[in-house]
């Protein structure tokens, strides 16, 4: 067990995968930060790659006090054991008594185990972080498929520790602020063990969903991949995203990242309009963040009716087209 | 002959989780009566290991922390051509968080013997927290790789582990023990056959208490949990539910205008 009382500040892995730190950094910095600035105590971000000051000095703007950096070309690709040693060692000497990570592959996979060193606890894909009123976090997290919220905290032991889906929390406005960057001194780091012989990036979609203001999603009842470019055509009407279920990825329709739900993205745009999706809590929990959420489905007992702001009763393939001819009628006044 | 170990986790039937309630006085989860299963993504882990053992003639050992009701359920991975399950089960293991139960399976995973693989579904669907294999693999002193969409070997001895990190994959070459997190895109896993369920009946099904295996009761259990759920709340929801039906043209008109009083176009 820790003495509680020397932690101090929250911190945010903010993760590289080739050289480009994640969004999901930047959007923890700004929970941080609020968190931080909650206890009057400091925010910080902690990159492991193989980077320059110049290159994570943005993360100050995003609310970083402090850019802890860890930069040697051995880092430049993951490797769990040697990034597990090396946060260890910089948690050891400065006692945060917070460390975010965000819950894609690489957070997910490198928080336990940093956890599991520092025999401290963990919280899995949290949806919300909030001071109580002993001034430590709870987390709040999805169980059984978001069908239950459960409020996790970590009393005894520190750094409080959780992960958090990419797009829960807000993305910060970026500001002009003070702050800099501590090159840690990360002395011979030997190449990665296991060997890592390949490393291939995947095209990424066009469309940033986790960001967007609107989101257009579609599941199963859309039926066919001609059907789906309705989807596309009211994004491009609105200036949104295109997100799917897990059955319409299945059949094709849409690629594997845009995924909404429990075991893909969390949304929050202002207006989310889902198509052909029968609202089960694996994917519901997604959007709940949603400012406005529509629903459009052919079966008057849809559960997403249950979470719905308008829900349209309606063959999607119907009401669609007179959607999108209606609102870039309506739009182009 | 070289062994795989394999961590399977009983689970309440996802496709009863509608049925999961909260006592309302207690604020305690009601599960009574809702069915057990196989966490499914450990169905590809023993998949992978049934595949060494197909090949190269591994022994095939599966772990589990569970309740001692759930044995039914364990028998199925028997069936499914595991030769025999060791399972921890004791009150004092229950309220485990992930770094308690990682420290269980661990022990278990030492009591199976020399472990030349330990394969895991990479997150099981209740808690769906991916905490339990990077943490396992710590309490073991052994690397590990979760999210794994694939396995490849040629001789049972170097494997190649492709990894995916959503935004690229990664491969990773190894000889020697890992702690490996499958997801379902590694493979798909065999059916139970008759045989198999006959044959699961004469098969070993030990069952060990915490201090069969010399556990520390401060590192087990809830007293192992850094972490305490404070809490347990449905998800609230609070929403219009302005539900439209009617021609296309009147409800898309009504929507439009909904939408604009709700400022969101
Ligand atoms: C552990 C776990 C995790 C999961 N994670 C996710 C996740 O992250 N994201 C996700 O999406 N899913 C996830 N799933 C799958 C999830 O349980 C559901 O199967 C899925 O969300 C349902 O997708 P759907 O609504 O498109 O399909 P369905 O449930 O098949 O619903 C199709 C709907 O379309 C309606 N419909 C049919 N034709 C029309 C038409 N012409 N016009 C209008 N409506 C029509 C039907 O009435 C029906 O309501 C997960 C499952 C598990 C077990």
């Amino acid at each position: 067990m820790a003495n509680v009382s020397d932690y101090s500040g929250f911190w945010v892995f903010a993760e590289q995968i080739n050289g480009k730190i994640a969004d999901v950094g930047r959007e923890l910095l700004g929970k941080a930060r609020e968190l931080a600035d909650s206890k009057g105590v400091e925010a910080a971000a902690v990159v492991v790659g193989d980077l320059t000051e110049d290159e994570v000095k943005e993360l100050i703007s995003y609310g970083a006090d402090k850019v802890y950096l860890l930069s040697h070309p051995n880092l430049k690709l993951y490797s769990s054991l040697t990034y597990t040693r090396l946060l260890e060692d910089l948690v050891n000497k400065e006692k945060p008594e917070a460390f975010l990570f965000g819950a894609g592959p690489l957070g997910a996979d490198l928080a336990p185990r940093v956890a599991a060193r520092l025999n401290t606890g963990l919280s899995a894909h949290c949806v919300d972080l909030k001071l109580n009123e002993e001034g430590g976090l709870d987390q709040v997290v999805p169980g059984f498929g978001g069908s239950l919220m459960a409020t996790i905290v970590c009393p005894n032991h520190r750094p409080q520790m959780a992960t958090v889906m990419p797009g829960a929390m807000k993305m910060p406005e970026p500001k002009e602020r003070e702050g800099e960057v501590v090159r840690v001194d990360v002395g011979e780091v030997p190449s990665p063990s296991p060997e890592i012989v390949e490393f291939k990036p995947k095209e990424r979609s066009a469309v940033a969903l986790d960001g967007a203001d609107v989101v257009i999603a579609g599941g199963w009842g859309i039926g066919s991949e001609e059907n789906w470019k309705l989807l596309e055509e009211l994004a491009e009407v609105l200036g949104g995203a295109v997100g799917a279920t897990r059955p319409a990825i299945d059949e094709g329709w849409a690629p594997e990242d845009v995924m909404i739900g429990q075991s893909g993205k969390t949304v929050h745009p202002k207006l989310y309009i889902g198509a052909g999706i029968s609202g089960v809590m694996h994917h519901v929990v997604g959007i709940q963040d949603s400012e406005v959420i529509v629903a459009i489905n052919k079966d008057p007992k849809a559960q997403i009716f249950e979470v719905c702001d308008f829900g349209i009763v309606g063959d999607a393939t119907k009401v669609l087209p007179v959607l999108i001819s209606k609102l870039k009628e309506k739009l182009g006044e | 002959m070289p062994q795989a170990v394999v961590c399977v986790k009983p689970i309440p039937d996802p496709k009863e989780w509608d049925r999961l309630s909260l006592d309302p006085e207690t604020g305690v989860l009601k599960r009574a009566g809702i069915s057990t299963v196989i966490n499914p993504l450990d169905k590809n882990a023993l998949e992978a290991a049934l595949q060494l053992k197909d090949r190269f003639g591994w022994t095939v050992t599966v772990v589990s922390m569970a309740p001692p009701d759930t044995q039914k359920t364990l028998r199925e991975a028997l069936a499914m051509g595991a030769d025999k399950v060791l399972m921890a089960s004791d009150r004092a293991l229950g309220g485990a968080a992930t770094l308690a139960t990682a420290y269980t399976l661990a022990a278990l995973v030492r009591k199976a013997g020399d472990a030349d693989m330990v394969f895991c579904g990479n997150m099981s669907l209740d808690g769906s927290t991916n905490q339990v294999v990077p943490q396992l693999a710590e309490f073991l002193g052994l690397p590990h790789a979760s999210h794994v969409v694939g396995v490849e070997t040629e001789d049972g001895s170097t494997f190649r582990v492709t990894v995916d990190l959503k935004d690229a994959l990664l491969t990773l070459q190894h000889s020697g023990p890992m702690v490996l997190g499958l997801t379902k895109e590694a493979n798909d896993p065999r059916l139970v056959s008759v045989m198999g369920i006959i044959s699961a009946q004469s098969k070993p099904l030990e069952v060990f208490s915490a201090q069969d295996l010399d556990l520390d009761p401060e590192k087990i259990g809830q007293k192992g949990s850094p972490t305490i759920v404070s809490g347990l709340f449905m998800p609230e929801i609070k929403r219009r539910r302005e539900i439209l039906s009617g021609e296309p043209e009147e409800v898309v008109d009504r929507l439009i205008d909904g939408l604009r009083e709700m400022g969101v176009l």
